[in-house]
């Protein structure tokens, strides 16, 4: 291995390879990232003449301010409601394609189709069928009895924006759950079927702890996206609404920067955003190194 | 305890191909029966039939006077010790000892009194509250047949559990798990392709071949008589050696040489000798096969003198002082012969 070092012998070489990847690094997140850091600590007056240092204030405002922590709580549910539906149905799938991989090809391919589908045109997609004039999931829910509307309802909204958030996700899931499970060697599966567990349990004893380093992998990464890749969905569905329900961090920093001018404090939330992503890929690599369970 | 009786047992894959047919065995309470084949012979999907991991197309399979065929594999009170041990990675070894007993609702005191009892047979009481990868492969073997012993089943099932072991471990486990059988008279199939191992811990033998019995036998049987040229190559080693012959009114002759054999045959035969029957005889004595020696492998206890003999390769077993020359004659008693037909069954 060591030797293999003496290919480059030019010093300059491996730096200019590497210099599209860094340039394109520095320009698009590094220089964006250091704007956001240093606006984050001015503030502009109304007219956008004026530009004051006023170091935390924008974030001491941030956290007293009560819509910001709804976003931050809305964001919450959000993000777990989507990771929990997209991992589930994804785990569902999975595990019938698991038993029966021979003739899964057709099947695993229409999974993942979704996946393939911009977040936007989803949301749009979702938008339609739960519109509640012209889309055939009200007129079914009328016949149950259930008045669906999501433009008046923050239930319904927040509903239909995991709906459409997680089906995209449901691929990504599903391809990982299904690789997890042919991981799994079918022996463990029949010593245990010997060893007189009934197929739940062998689920909840053998299958998921076996599971668990793809699930935690995939919830961080699940969590992320809700986080960061959502803004399509929101943006096409409900605007952040009705009465704030729906509007999730990533939204609101749109929202108070770029609708509502506020560059200050949007700079400040981008910022919390980055830190909240720094901080779940740290977790992430920790216990992905680490394997959990076991 | 309990006996196993196979009846006209058959299995054919979804794909068609059929793995094994028309099995017929009665394996007594407490016996330790081998199944023994090269590879693809059959021998793991027989095992795992029995086990009810897959599914029985033809016969039946019973333990005790209970048919299994459509029971689960838990419902049919077997263990099963598979080849890569197939512990549970994410348990320790005791919780892997116990999950069988735990799934059955066993009482507390009787898992732990069991546990410890098989902890303190198999000499792995040290580790059980390790995971499965801090074991060494012999010490996962250990737990693998402790999880099939605190079951208590009626019958244990061996998918060639020893061949992960090194060749040294290897025969030590297979006394251990001998007398371990032999102290519990559990019923037994091991499944095997080693024919050393298959012999060793045999009460009986069944060679398999392309899915169908070739012999049944105890190991002595199937070494002195093998039913078939195929037995005769597999069982025993090295292996015996076969030369074409003719039989001709009572005489065999195998290239020049000539012997009286008393057997009505007549016509062409495949004649078995096993190494150990063959002894160095003067150039020119009736019924000796003149060889030419090609090399000489040294065992230590024993030389094998490997030769060709008009063309056929023949193996001969001397005592390890006995001095071998280029041209030799070797001869043997007309009782150590085996007779093969043309279709490599069995003559006399
Ligand atoms: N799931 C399956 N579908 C179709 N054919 C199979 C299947 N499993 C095994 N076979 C075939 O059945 C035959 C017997 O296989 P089996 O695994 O029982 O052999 P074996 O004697 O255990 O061999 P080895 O010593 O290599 O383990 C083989 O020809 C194999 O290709
Ligand atoms: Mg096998």
């Amino acid at each position: 291995m060591q030797n293999k070092r003496a290919i480059f012998g030019a010093k300059g070489l491996p730096y200019l390879l590497l210099a599209p990847q860094l340039i394109i690094t520095a320009i698009f997140f590094l220089w964006p990232a250091g704007q956001a850091i240093w606006q984050s600590f001015l503030r502009e007056d109304a007219f956008g003449i004026k530009t004051t240092f006023v170091a935390l204030e924008n974030y001491s405002r941030l956290f007293a301010d009560p819509s910001y922590l709804n976003a931050l709580k809305v964001t919450v549910v959000f993000a777990l409601s989507t990771a929990a539906l997209s991992m589930g149905v994804a785990l569902v799938l999975a595990l019938a394609v698991d038993r029966t991989l021979r003739s899964a090809r057709i099947y695993s391919t229409l999974l993942i189709w979704p996946y393939a589908v911009a977040p936007a045109v989803a949301g749009v997609l979702w938008w339609f069928m739960f519109n509640p004039t012209i889309g055939i999931l009200p007129y079914l829910l009328k016949g149950v009895g259930y008045g669906w509307n999501h433009a008046l309802d923050r239930g319904d909204a927040m509903t239909l924006v995991v709906i459409s958030a997680a089906w995209k996700q449901i691929s990504y899931n599903f391809l990982f759950f299904v690789a997890g499970l042919q991981a799994i060697p079918a022996s463990l599966r029949e010593a245990a079927a010997i060893d007189g567990a009934g197929p739940v349990r062998r689920f909840w004893t053998i299958t998921l702890p076996l599971l668990s380093p793809t699930t935690f992998f995939l919830l961080v990464v699940t969590i992320v996206y809700t986080m960061f890749d959502t803004f399509g969905v929101i943006d096409a569905i409900t605007e952040g609404g009705p009465a704030q329900s729906t509007n999730i961090l990533v939204y609101k920093v749109y929202q108070d920067g770029f609708v509502g001018l506020n560059l200050g404090s949007s700079a400040a939330q981008s910022v919390v955003l980055m830190g909240i992503v720094i901080v779940l890929t740290v977790i992430q690599f920790r216990f992905v190194e680490r394997r959990v369970n076991y | 305890m309990a006996t196993l009786t196979l009846e006209s047992l058959g299995k054919t894959y979804d794909s068609g191909a059929s793995a094994v047919s028309g099995i017929n065995i009665d394996v007594a309470d407490g016996e330790f029966l081998v199944l023994v084949g090269p590879s693809g012979c059959g021998k793991s999907t027989l095992l795992r039939m029995i086990a009810g991991l897959e599914t029985v197309t033809h016969g039946s399979i019973r333990i005790g006077p209970r048919e299994v065929n459509r029971l689960e594999p838990a419902d049919r009170d077997i263990a099963m010790v598979f080849q890569n041990y197939a512990l549970y990675p994410h348990m320790s070894v005791r919780e892997n000892l116990s999950y069988g007993l735990r799934n059955r609702r066993m009482a507390r005191a009787e898992i732990t009194r069991r546990v410890e009892e098989a902890a303190r047979i198999l000499e792995i009481g040290d580790f059980l509250e390790r995971k499965p990868r801090a074991l060494s492969g012999g010490q996962r073997q250990r737990v693998a047949m402790g999880r099939a012993i605190v079951r208590e089943p009626s019958v244990f099932l061996f998918d060639e559990p020893l061949s992960n072991l090194d060749a040294k471990l290897r025969v030590t486990m297979r006394g251990e798990i001998r007398n371990l059988q032999k102290r519990l008279g559990t019923t037994s199939v091991y499944v095997t392709h080693d024919q050393l191992e298959a012999m060793t811990l045999a009460d009986r033998l069944v060679v398999l071949r392309a899915g169908k019995v070739e012999q049944i036998g105890t190991p002595l049987e199937v070494y002195q008589r093998p039913a078939s040229t195929f037995v005769a190559e597999f069982i025993g080693s090295p292996a015996m050696n076969l030369l074409d012959g003719v039989m001709e009114h009572g005489r065999l002759a195998i290239g020049t040489a000539t012997m009286r054999l008393p057997d009505a045959h007549c016509g062409p035969v495949r004649v078995g000798v096993r190494a150990e029957d063959l002894r160095a005889v003067p150039g020119g004595t009736q019924g000796a096969l003149p060889v030419r020696l090609s090399y000489v492998e040294e065992l230590g206890s024993q030389r094998l003198g490997h030769f060709d003999c008009a063309g056929a390769r023949l193996i001969a077993a001397f005592p390890s002082g006995q001095g071998l020359s280029e041209e030799m004659a070797l001869m043997a008693d007309p009782e150590a012969l085996h007779l093969f037909g043309a279709d490599g069954m069995r003559l006399t």
